[in-house]
């Protein structure tokens, strides 16, 4: 099973367990093949729930504590949305890693609409594989960014559906259907 | 069936959790509020913010399960006093229409929660609003809850109704706009009950507008509504001079909402 | 060119309106007193049932439902002043004591597991019994003299019959085992019992009485 290591190792504000974290990560990686070490850091602090890769290789992750949390019970770890952040971070990564987004800018530069079109890829590709979902909240981000329009939806419908597009095809789609 | 029901025994089904006020209050992350917590410095939601389309979400289904609650508090109103003995009829049946505009806002908000994505029971509930309407004086009861907390509500609603409109949403701006009007229509059926109820009871006038400053307190973490650019939920003056608020009371909840913010930084 | 002067009938061909009636106008707003004392009781319950039921449909359309009843005491609470009363709250009472044993016992249900009793003792007990009371009066009363009851009787009918469907079919989709029918059966019939004692909303008569008296044989 892939080796991961979780920072902080105990929790004062949430009541997460690093070897469960831990246990759940090594899940989604394996069910994606990825097979090396990943580090993973949390910041308990934040509620939020952003997240990102810091590292490529090695592969390093940062999250808030709230990207891990259960929002029906604050404080407590939740698996399906650990198994959502994790499975949308290592996808990433291994997008970047098939030669498909070499084009890809980095992480930093990429705006809002871009990050919505590629986590649309990632997570319609999460949820055949059982890992994520949430359907209709990606398409209400997407079109919050995208425009409420049949345009946009039908621009969702093909990230969404597709199995292993580029970055070129992803940037074309969304603009294509942007507001302008 | 009793009379004054309990908030801890609020029927739900099994999607929904209780959070109670000591969690969250306990929560050092700061308490959930507009979408986010405290402790975020949150700024104004609008869909420019990354997480915006989330916090949305979220503050959609506060509304949402606000609602239920607005729904069981105006419900317990009509059960809860006699007619002639404690309250008008006339009081009631105010009431039972507010029943009624609550159940629509919780069809709508069922609606909403679907067009964004949301699952029924996705987030914690907190019992707060409906705590503030199981005071057993119908006044101060009506006053809590149409004045300060359908008062807040207009505040929200018209936050909700900009965000769909700078989003492009019509389907939230559309909804928004309707649960607005309701809203307008519950704080000054407080506003004018506050009024005949107390015409010739000063002291009674007196209390229950201090338990009105008291939900408006409850409900003003860190001073997140206010009339600052960046506050989460902006005070929305036109509706609530519309709704009965004098120029004076909106000012004292905005100074509230200001000194809660200070505090807050410091 | 149209004949200004040629003399029509005053009732049309096709109104067959009768103006004898049945009530006079002191049993009129006896009766309508009763209604509105019913109507505020109903209100009353279905909103404070809001809070114990956990099921969200359910909630949702007791809160509806409640305006219903509400706004049905209002038109009464109108009508009793038209009718004489103007101190409305003399004839809002209940037609027996009866009637107030079967509300305290269809209001008694708060637990979140007994949703079925609740909507029984409503929907398949006082609302059919409501439906049958102005149903009898609509039709018995003068079409003429007393049109604003009617008018406002058929306004409440519309919506006491759209309410008893919901209901129904609320109590249909909850209604899962043979010991759930078991529950709603025994309720219904312990409702039914304290209703045929109180003679129905208005008391006894409040569908009048459809039995003849025999003649004296010879």
């Amino acid at each position: 099973m892939t080796q991961v290591s979780v920072t902080p190792e105990s929790f004062e504000m949430v009541f997460y367990d690093a070897a469960v974290i831990g246990e759940v990560v090594g899940e989604v990686a394996e069910r994606l093949g990825v097979e090396e070490s990943i580090k993973l850091e949390i910041d308990e602090e934040s509620p939020l729930g952003r997240s990102k890769v810091t590292s490529y290789d090695p592969i390093e992750l940062w999250v808030d504590g709230g990207a891990l949390e259960n929002t029906k019970r604050p404080r407590q770890f939740g698996s399906a949305r650990t198994r959502d952040t994790i499975g949308r971070l290592l996808l990433r990564i291994l997008d970047r890693r098939s030669g498909r987004f070499d084009e890809t800018p980095a992480d930093d530069e990429l705006n809002l609409m871009q990050f919505a079109a590629w986590d649309v890829h990632c997570v319609g590709r999460l949820e055949r594989l059982g890992i994520g979902g949430q359907r209709q909240r990606r398409l209400y981000q997407f079109r919050n960014r995208h425009g409420f329009t049949d345009l946009a939806d039908a621009a969702f419908q093909q990230l969404w559906e597709s199995s292993e597009l580029s970055w070129t095809e992803i940037e074309r789609i969304s603009e294509g259907c942007r507001i302008s | 069936m009793r009379k004054i029901f309990p908030a801890e025994e609020l029927a739900r089904d099994a999607r929904f959790i209780r959070q109670t006020n000591e969690q969250r209050l306990g929560d050092p992350r700061g308490a959930r509020v507009a979408g986010g917590n405290t402790n975020e410095r949150l700024a104004k939601l609008t869909p420019e913010l990354a997480n915006g389309p989330d916090r949305a979400r979220a503050l959609m289904h506060g509304i949402f399960v606000g609602e239920i609650q607005a729904l069981e508090g105006a419900g317990r109103t009509c059960w809860d006093f006699e007619v002639g003995e404690d309250v008008p009829l006339a009081l009631k049946l105010d009431m039972a229409r507010q029943c009624w505009d609550e159940a629509r806002h919780c069809e709508i908000s069922v609606s909403l929660a679907e067009h964004m994505g949301t699952e029924l029971g996705e987030f914690a509930e907190n019992g707060l609003l409906y705590e503030a309407a199981c005071n057993p004086d119908p006044v101060l009861r009506l006053t809590g809850v149409n004045r300060a907390l359908e008062g807040l509500a207009i505040d929200v609603f018209n936050t909700m109704k900009e965000f769909g409109n700078l989003a492009g949403d019509p389907v939230l701006e559309f909804c928004e706009d309707w649960m607005l009007a309701d809203e307008v229509t519950h704080v000054k059926m407080g506003s004018d009950w506050l009024r005949r109820l107390t015409e010739n009871d000063k002291e009674r006038l007196d209390k229950a507008l201090e338990f009105q400053k008291v939900v408006d307190r409850l409900f003003s973490f860190n001073g997140f509504r206010g009339e600052d650019d960046d506050s989460p939920i902006q005070l929305t003056r036109r509706f609530r001079e519309l709704a009965g608020f004098s120029d004076d009371e909106i000012d004292e909840i905005a100074d509230m909402s200001r000194e809660a913010r200070v505090e807050a930084a410091s | 060119m149209t004949q200004t002067k040629r003399p029509r009938e005053p009732f049309a061909p096709w109104d067959r309106r009768a103006l004898p009636g049945l009530f006079d106008v002191e049993e009129t707003a006896k009766r309508v007193g009763h209604y509105k004392w019913v109507e505020i009781k109903l209100f009353e319950a279905l909103g404070g049932w809001v809070a114990t039921v956990p099921e969200l449909d359910v909630k949702m359309r007791l809160g509806t439902h409640c305006y219903h009843h509400a706004w049905h005491a209002d038109l009464f609470d109108k009508r009793l002043p038209e009718l004489r009363e103007m101190k409305t709250d003399r004839l809002t009472v209940p037609a027996n004591d009866h009637m107030v044993a079967f509300i305290d016992a269809m209001t008694e249900p708060e637990g979140p597991e007994m949703t079925i009793e609740k909507l029984v003792g409503v929907y398949r007990v006082l609302i059919p019994h409501k439906i049958a009371a102005y149903t009898y009066h609509r039709n018995a009363t003068s079409e003429i003299t007393d049109m604003p009851t009617v008018r406002i009787l058929d306004f409440i009918l519309q919506d006491e019959f759209n309410d008893w469907r919901e209901g129904e079919m609320l109590i249909q989709s909850m209604i899962e085992s043979d010991e759930e029918i078991d529950r709603a059966m025994v309720h219904q019939t312990r409702l039914e019992k304290l209703m045929l004692a109180a003679g129905g909303i208005a008391g006894p008569g409040s569908i009048g009485d459809p039995y003849v008296d025999l003649p004296e044989e010879n």
